[in-house]
Order: C-alpha cells, then sequence, then structure tokens
C-alpha cells in the first residue's frame, strides 16, 4: 500500500518537472536563430508564395507562447503532430524506435553479463595480473571514443568484406526466409554492437570492481571472514548483496539510454535509429520531432530512475524502512 | 622495473593510434598535368534514336540501341535522410524529386544531348504562339491498370497546379504578370494549353509529372491542408499509382527503397520487347558521404557520384576494379564571392551596411580589384583537385545558353591594384590598404560553417584579398543563421555562396537577378522597397528578364540572356568562382550506358542491361 501511494506521490513530482523541461527545450529551439526554412528561402526555384504558405502551415508566424500552447494542447491529448514534411511524428517515431530498442537492449544485456562477473572477478582477485590486464583494457575501452572506434571497425568491414557496410538490413532482405533474415540482421548488428558493448563495459567493470572493493574492506566483511566462513560465502552472500545496491541506480540511467544512447554510433554506421533521425529533426529546427523525442528522453529518464528506486526498496531494506517513515 | 613495462606500452599504444589519426588536412597541390588527367574520362556520343512506333493500338517508344538481356538489379544510392514525402506536387528537395521522376513521367522530357524538350508521355506537341497542343500516347496504363487519358493531364494541370496545391513554384513559375495559362481538354487523347502572353518558361513546366486523377481526386477534394500531407513517406508503397519506368514495392525508412520494373512500360528495344531490362533498382539512402564511397568500394552500391578529393584514389582502383569512371563536366553548381550592395536604412534609420564600407562595395573599381586578385586556377587546383572549371559567368559552363564570348582572365595582381588607386585607395607603409578617407579596409566574410569546400574558398579568398593590403574577417557561421543575413537583417559585408541553376532556362534564376527577387542577395529590397534607387544595370536586368522570358525562339532569347551574362560579369555584383565537375562511377557490367552532361549517368535507366559475360556490349 505505501507502495503505491510512494509511486502516485513520484509520479505527481513529474508533471511540474515535464512542464519545465518542455518549456525551457521549446523556448531553445524557437528562439535559436535557426530558420526551419532556410533551405527552401535558399532555392532559387522556390517562390515567395511557397514560403509564405510554408510558414503560415508550421505556424511561425504566430508568437513563440501561441505555438507553444498549441504544441502542449495536442501533446496532452496525445498527439505528437505532423513534421515539418507532413509526416506522423508518432509513426516516424514508431519506426525507428524497434531498431534502437533491438540494439541497445542486446547491448546492455551483453555488458551486464559480462561486466558484473568481470568487476567481481577484478576485485576478488585485486592487484592479481589479470585484475592489471582488465585494467588495462578497460582503460582502454573508456578512452577510446566511439567515433573514432566505430570508423575503425567500418574500414575493416570494407577491407576484409566480412561484414556489411552499416545499415540494418541488406537490400535483397524482402526475398530472404526467416532463416536467413535473422543471419543478416545478426551480421549487421555484430559491428555496432562490439562499438557500443566495448565502451560501456569498461565503465560497468570498474564501477562493479569499486564497489565490491569498498564493501570488501569494511568491518562486517572482516568479521564474516574471521567468524571462518569460507570465501565463496563471505563474497557472494554478503558482500555482493550490498555492493550491488549502487549498481541498480546506474541500471535505473541505462533504462533512460536505451532510446538515446547510441546516437553517434547509428550515425557512423548508417543504423537507421532514433540517432540519425532526431539529428536531422534538429539541424531543421522540426519542432514537433524535436519536441516528441526530447519529451521522450525526459520520460524515459524519470521513469527509469522510478524503477531503480523501486527495486531498491526491495533489495535494501534500510531505504525500505526510511521510505515508509 | 614493473612500472617501466608498464609505461614503454602504453607508449607504444598511444604511438600507434596517434599513428592511425594520422591524416593529411591539406590536400597535396596538385601539379596541372595531374589536374588534367581528368581529359582521359571523357563520354561517348549517346547513339540512340527513338521514334513513335504503333503496335496494337499502342504508342510505344522505340529505341535501337543494342537489344540486351533481361533481369538483374542496380543499387544507387542517396545521401541524407531520404526522401520526405512521395507526392511529386509537394516535393521541395532534391532526394524527393528523384524519387518521383523514377515513378511519374511528365508530357515532355529533355534531350539528354541538346537540351531541347522531346515528347515523353505526350506523342508529339505543337507550338502555335501562345497554345501548346499536346497528342497522348495512346493505349498507356497506370500501374494499377487503369488507362492514362487526357483526363488526367487536364485534372492534374487545372485541379492540382494551377489551383495551387501542394509546392506551387510549378504554378507561381508560369505566371505572367500574375495571369496563369488555361488548360482545355479537347478530346481523349488532346489537351490544349494556352498562356496569357507569348512566354518561352512554360515548355518546360509541361515536363511536371501527370497525376492518376483516380488517385488524386478524393485528396484534393478535402482540401490544400490535407493535400499537403497526402503520399507522405508513411503510405505504403503498394497504393502507390505511377507511369515511370519502375514501381516502388518496398520503403524502409533511412535504409532504402526498391523499386521494381513496370512491365507495361511504354519504351520498346530494336526487338519490339519491352523495357526497362532490369529487373529492380535499389536506391539506399545514405546518411553521408564518406559511407557511400564505402559502400561503393565494399560493393554495395553499382553507382556512385565521385568527388573531387576522392578521384585519385577511386582511379588507383579502377586499373583492377570492375568499375568504370565518367566525367560528366562542369556541374550546374556555381561558387561565388558577392558584396553586399545595399544602401538602404531599416526602419529605425539605421543604414544595414556600414556606409564606409558600402562606398567599397559599391564601386566598381572596387569589385573589379577583388574580382582580378582571385586565383581561380589555384581553388581549382587546391580545392576541387583539379576536377573543376573556373567560372566567369553567373550561367553554369553546360548551359545552352551560356554567352561563350565572355572570355576568362588570369589573376593580375598589378591591374587590381591600378583600379584601387584610380578610386583614390592607398597604401600605408605597412602596405594596408586605406581609402580616400584614410579608413583601413576591413571587413567580414562569411560563408556557412560546415561546409568544408566553402571554407577552404573563404581561406583562400582572404589570402589573395590580403595581396591588396585589405583585412579580411573570415567568419564560417551557422547556415541557418547566414541565410537569416542574407535575407532578412542584411548584415553582412561578403559572402561565399553556392547556387545551383539550371543548365537549360535562365528564367528560373529570375528570383536572383530581378530587382525586386526574393534571392536578389547583393542588393536585396523589402517589398516595400521595391524600385528603390534602381542601379542602372539593375533596371537593365529587369528588363531582359522580363523581354528573355516572354521572347519564343531560342535565338531571340539568347540575345537577351548573353545581353544579361555580360552585364554580370562587367559590373560583378557576384563574383563567379568555379564549377565543380561532375564525375561518376559505375560498375562495368552495366551495358548501353552513355552518360550525358545534361542527363547524367542514368538518364536512359531504361535502356541499361547487366552483362556479366562481357564482349559485345558497350563499355
Amino acid at each position: 500500500m505505501d507502495i503505491i501511494k510512494y509511486i502516485l506521490k513520484r509520479i505527481l513530482q513529474t508533471i511540474p518537472l515535464l512542464i519545465i523541461v518542455s518549456v525551457v527545450s521549446f523556448a531553445l529551439i524557437r528562439l535559436s536563430p535557426v530558420d526551419p526554412l532556410a533551405e527552401l528561402r535558399l532555392n532559387p526555384s522556390i517562390s515567395q508564395e511557397t514560403l509564405d504558405r510554408e510558414r503560415e502551415r508550421l505556424g511561425l508566424d504566430k508568437n513563440i507562447a501561441v505555438q507553444y500552447g498549441l504544441w502542449a494542447k495536442s501533446f496532452i491529448k496525445g498527439d505528437l503532430g505532423i513534421t515539418s514534411n507532413g509526416e506522423s511524428v508518432a509513426q516516424k517515431l514508431k519506426e525507428r524506435i524497434p531498431n534502437t530498442l533491438l540494439l541497445t537492449t542486446i547491448v546492455i544485456f551483453l555488458t551486464w553479463l559480462v561486466g558484473v562477473p568481470l568487476g567481481i572477478i577484478a576485485a576478488v582477485k585485486w592487484k592479481s595480473p589479470l585484475d592489471r590486464i582488465l585494467t588495462v583494457l578497460t582503460s582502454i575501452g573508456m578512452a577510446i571514443p566511439s567515433f573514432f572506434f566505430a570508423v575503425l571497425l567500418l574500414i575493416f568491414a570494407v577491407k576484409t568484406g566480412w561484414f556489411p557496410i552499416g545499415g540494418l538490413t541488406s537490400s535483397n532482405f524482402l526475398e530472404m526466409n526467416l532463416g536467413q533474415k535473422v543471419l543478416d540482421i545478426t551480421k549487421h548488428l555484430i559491428l555496432p554492437v562490439t562499438v557500443l558493448f566495448t565502451i560501456s563495459l569498461a565503465g560497468l567493470q570498474r564501477q562493479m570492481r569499486g564497489n565490491l572493493l569498498d564493501v570488501l574492506d569494511s568491518d562486517y566483511v572482516k568479521f564474516a571472514r574471521a567468524k571462518g566462513i569460507s570465501e565463496f560465502k563471505v563474497v557472494f552472500k554478503h558482500a555482493l548483496r550490498n555492493a550491488i545496491n549502487p549498481m541498480i541506480t546506474l541500471l535505473g540511467f541505462e533504462f533512460a539510454g536505451l532510446l538515446s544512447g547510441a546516437a553517434l554510433t547509428e550515425y557512423v554506421f548508417q543504423y537507421p535509429g532514433l540517432g540519425r533521425l532526431i539529428l536531422e529533426a534538429v539541424m531543421k529546427s522540426d519542432i514537433n520531432l524535436v519536441m516528441a523525442s526530447l519529451m521522450m528522453g525526459a520520460i524515459m529518464l524519470i521513469l527509469g530512475n522510478l524503477i531503480a528506486d523501486l527495486l531498491l526498496i526491495f533489495t535494501d531494506p534500510r531505504i525500505r524502512t526510511g521510505g515508509t517513515k | 622495473m614493473k612500472n617501466l613495462g608498464y609505461v614503454v606500452l602504453v607508449i607504444i599504444l598511444v604511438l600507434l593510434l596517434g599513428k592511425a589519426c594520422l591524416r593529411r588536412d591539406i590536400p597535396e597541390t596538385l601539379t596541372k598535368t595531374e589536374g588534367s588527367q581528368q581529359e582521359k574520362l571523357t563520354l561517348d556520343v549517346y547513339p540512340a534514336n527513338r521514334k513513335n512506333v504503333t503496335i496494337n493500338g499502342v504508342d510505344y517508344i522505340q529505341t535501337d540501341l543494342p537489344a540486351g538481356k533481361f533481369g538483374g538489379t542496380m543499387i544507387n544510392s542517396t545521401i541524407g535522410e531520404g526522401p520526405k514525402t512521395f507526392n511529386p506536387f509537394n516535393s521541395k528537395d532534391a532526394t524527393s524529386s528523384t524519387f518521383a521522376d523514377i515513378m511519374y513521367d511528365g508530357l515532355v522530357t529533355i534531350d539528354p544531348v541538346n537540351g531541347q524538350y522531346i515528347p515523353k508521355l505526350a506523342k508529339s506537341f505543337e507550338i502555335n504562339g501562345n497554345d501548346y497542343i499536346v497528342h497522348l500516347r495512346r493505349g498507356l496504363k497506370w500501374s494499377d491498370g487503369k488507362p492514362i487519358t487526357a483526363e488526367d493531364v487536364y485534372f492534374t494541370w487545372k485541379n492540382i497546379i494551377l489551383d495551387g496545391y501542394g509546392n506551387t513554384s510549378t504554378r507561381d513559375s508560369i505566371s505572367v504578370d500574375g495571369k496563369l495559362p488555361t488548360v482545355q481538354k479537347i478530346d481523349n487523347y488532346t489537351v490544349k494549353f494556352t498562356t496569357p502572353k507569348p512566354f518561352a518558361p512554360f515548355l518546360a513546366s509541361l515536363s511536371t509529372p501527370i497525376a492518376p486523377k483516380h488517385v488524386f481526386e478524393p485528396a484534393v477534394k478535402k482540401g490544400k491542408e490535407f493535400f499537403d500531407t497526402f503520399m507522405s513517406t508513411n503510405i505504403n508503397p503498394k497504393d502507390l499509382v505511377t507511369s515511370g519506368p519502375f514501381k516502388m514495392v518496398e520503403y524502409v525508412p533511412a535504409q532504402r527503397a526498391v523499386y521494381k520494373r513496370n512491365p507495361d512500360y511504354y519504351v520498346i528495344n530494336s526487338k519490339g520487347e519491352k523495357l526497362p531490362y532490369l529487373d529492380k533498382l535499389i536506391y539506399l539512402i545514405v546518411g553521408d558521404a564518406n559511407n557511400e564511397v564505402l559502400k561503393f568500394e565494399g560493393g554495395e552500391l553499382d553507382v556512385i557520384g565521385v568527388k573531387g578529393p576522392d578521384v585519385p584514389r577511386f582511379k588507383e582502383r579502377q586499373e583492377h576494379g570492375d568499375f568504370s569512371m565518367v566525367n560528366l563536366g562542369p556541374d550546374t553548381g556555381t561558387m561565388y564571392l558577392s558584396m553586399n550592395l545595399n544602401d538602404r536604412t531599416d526602419e529605425n534609420g539605421k543604414p544595414y551596411v556600414d556606409p564606409i564600407k558600402g562606398k567599397w562595395f559599391r564601386d566598381l573599381n572596387f569589385r573589379k580589384a577583388v574580382d582580378l586578385v582571385i586565383d581561380r586556377e589555384n581553388m581549382v587546383y587546391n580545392i576541387a583537385n583539379g576536377f573543376a572549371k573556373p567560372l566567369f559567368t553567373p550561367e553554369s559552363l553546360n548551359s545552352i545558353f551560356l554567352n561563350e564570348e565572355l572570355k576568362p582572365y588570369p589573376r593580375d595582381v598589378d591591374k587590381a591594384k591600378e583600379f584601387l588607386r584610380a578610386s583614390g585607395f592607398t597604401w600605408d607603409k605597412k602596405g594596408r590598404l586605406r581609402d580616400k578617407d584614410g579608413n583601413r579596409v576591413e571587413f567580414d566574410l562569411l560563408t556557412n560553417a560546415g561546409n568544408s569546400e566553402r571554407e577552404a574558398i573563404g581561406v583562400m579568398v582572404k589570402q589573395d584579398l590580403e595581396d591588396l593590403g585589405m583585412k579580411v574577417n573570415f567568419k564560417p557561421i551557422e547556415f541557418n543563421s547566414l541565410v537569416n543575413k542574407l535575407l532578412s537583417t542584411y548584415e553582412w559585408d561578403m559572402v561565399v555562396m553556392g547556387l545551383t541553376g539550371s543548365p537549360l532556362e535562365p528564367n528560373g534564376g529570375k528570383n536572383v537577378w530581378l530587382s525586386n527577387g526574393a534571392l536578389h542577395m547583393y542588393n536585396q529590397r523589402k517589398p516595400a522597397e521595391a524600385g528603390v534607387n534602381l542601379l542602372p544595370w539593375e533596371k537593365e536586368l529587369d528588363y531582359l528578364f522580363e523581354k528573355g522570358a516572354t521572347a519564343l525562339s531560342f535565338e531571340d532569347r539568347k540575345k537577351y540572356y548573353d545581353r544579361y551574362q555580360e552585364i554580370i560579369y562587367n559590373e560583378k555584383p557576384m563574383i563567379y568562382l568555379y564549377s565543380p565537375v561532375r564525375i561518376s562511377a559505375i560498375r562495368n557490367k552495366f551495358k548501353n550506358v552513355y552518360p550525358t552532361s545534361l542527363g547524367g549517368i542514368i538518364h536512359n535507366i531504361e535502356e541499361i542491361y547487366i552483362d556479366t559475360g562481357g564482349g559485345n556490349g558497350h563499355n
């Protein structure tokens, strides 16, 4: 019961937050000197009449407050509006979200599957050669810029011909049977996943290692060891339980990154995800599309934090009692 | 000791990474002989004779190029985020227009060799003064099997174009003194257009796609607002009803569009078989130019436009590769330098251009000096790697209206200094240029940031002008704010920009040259200022563009447009720099490829076939 109240309270708190986010971003986009019609205006074959009509159609002739009001009204009704080219924003996002989700969930799944155990091993074998090697590797992973790594891998794909050069599906995708389709998508995913995996693995492994080392150094672990409990039990039953809490907070942020974390890599690999769509929208000041993506990002972040906090309530009794008071 | 090992390891890694990052930022200067290797890539003549033949009541176009094999796929690409709409009447960008052109034929098309208009959906057309009578081909079908008739043509013109649906640029370009042409259906296969006055550019507008009435009529009835969103890219491609050689079957956003051959297309080969030969045509949607090059090298693309800096690399690969490069000649794009001649004030009485600077820019001697000191050859060799041609006229070098009398001239610093001296400019002890009143000559040079070609031009212009003792502050700024300065606030001194024009119709540039044009950047007037402070040559340009559009014969029109080019050549409101040369690469397996300067590399897409056996075919 308390938990439901807590959730409701948290959700109510997000409303003013979302309003502030939307006002600030709307104003930023509209007050920036980006003219959504600049390209049309510089095209000699586009007449003044067409320009005037476009200005009216996009609502640019109205004052910013009115523009915001119109946008907010339809947003609350659940209508994301149309892009400056007359396509439905919701439809455009729907086309891209599954692609981005596919990429980011695979990456998050893999990094957690590999990163957490590697962090534990490194912490348990602290200062051993294995720990050192992992440290060197993760430092490289953290230091290498994602776009640079992506470009290197693309060149690798061109030189060897082992992998397709960007994209998500081959041009004859429509004629493949199911098995070939799965294989085709897998082949296209390997390189972008490698880039994102390498980069986020590093951070996660360091985090896990650090958390566990902190805990292993604490008094109750020493006490447990002194009691003569086996090292395995000390680490996995007592220490790990406490070391995992900061990781759950991290998971909340990873959730927010599901839809927005891979833009740079998507761009280099020409991956048909949200990143490319939104980059273009920002450049052209396509207000409905930009606003929809910003709001989506904000909601995902809030939701991610909420989920993390809820999970913490379940894993950490200290928060549980603190939250209900 | 142990630490030393780590240090060495890290240093080696850093060095390796550094080596990988190393890249020459400044292209090596090409010697002129290297640059002229481009001459080897020459065009073949397009040998096809096309004639009308009637078989079983269907009016076909028969081509006499060697008959080829059916089947196969060609993979092409487009840079950017793909088409914005599949509605040919809403298209406002090049990619959407490319996609529409494949799907919809117009009544006429351009002859890829000489640029004259020739019949396409029309079997023939006659021009009698203001009347254009178009006879349609009989027996043609839309992709859903419905016949293409005069009803469709009448509907397209009357209800879409003339009533102002979608992008109204076609309509605006054919209105003469505010009056629009009229259209009349004479019988099921004949349509008559009448222009209010003789108006030569009207013929060009007949190449506008024709829409299937039974598909577009319901949308038109729902009004203009609905029409703007009609046939957006959300539509299922199967619902598109088209007339072109290929029909879209699959559209994957941000990845590709797949076209299948139209089995009922009205072009046949010498054996009477219906073209196109290719089974599928695929356009990959590639986000940026570098990725496109990689895709071509990786074999995922069959055709590519090669940029100047990439040419040497492609040439190396061509030796062992399975593709050939073709030089399509100068592009329609023109790079220019312009000065702000505006001498008016804003509503608060503040001059748009600093009056001191304005005085220099409006001085013809100053403009001539700037023009003479610019080293176009150097730009061609260093920026475009030799794959460009210096340009001195506003019409592009492949324009059929190009004034050949206007000769190129070399850089001449001494002559430039003479012009400046004649206007009372002097140099102080440090070699700095000062005007009559002793003001230091210093101004801003703008261009749009992110366009590396224009940024490189800006740097070279700055260096060239410094030879005259001018101080140039080169500032690349964001594209949108640049356009805002050029067209709304008029707060700029000098700018490097580019425009594309039509090599066939100078009237398309009227927005730039008419004194009240929307793109009359070098002396932009607010609508309320129309006709204010007209320079004598601006007045003459207004006259020439009116005359040029209303004269009918090519020779008469050429006279007016020759004079307009001469004015720009002499008065230099815009100083033209160079035109890039277009180079394309295409796989050798494609036969019947006859690129032309006006038509591009695959203008005869329906005649192109694949022959991997090699031997008999062309190329």
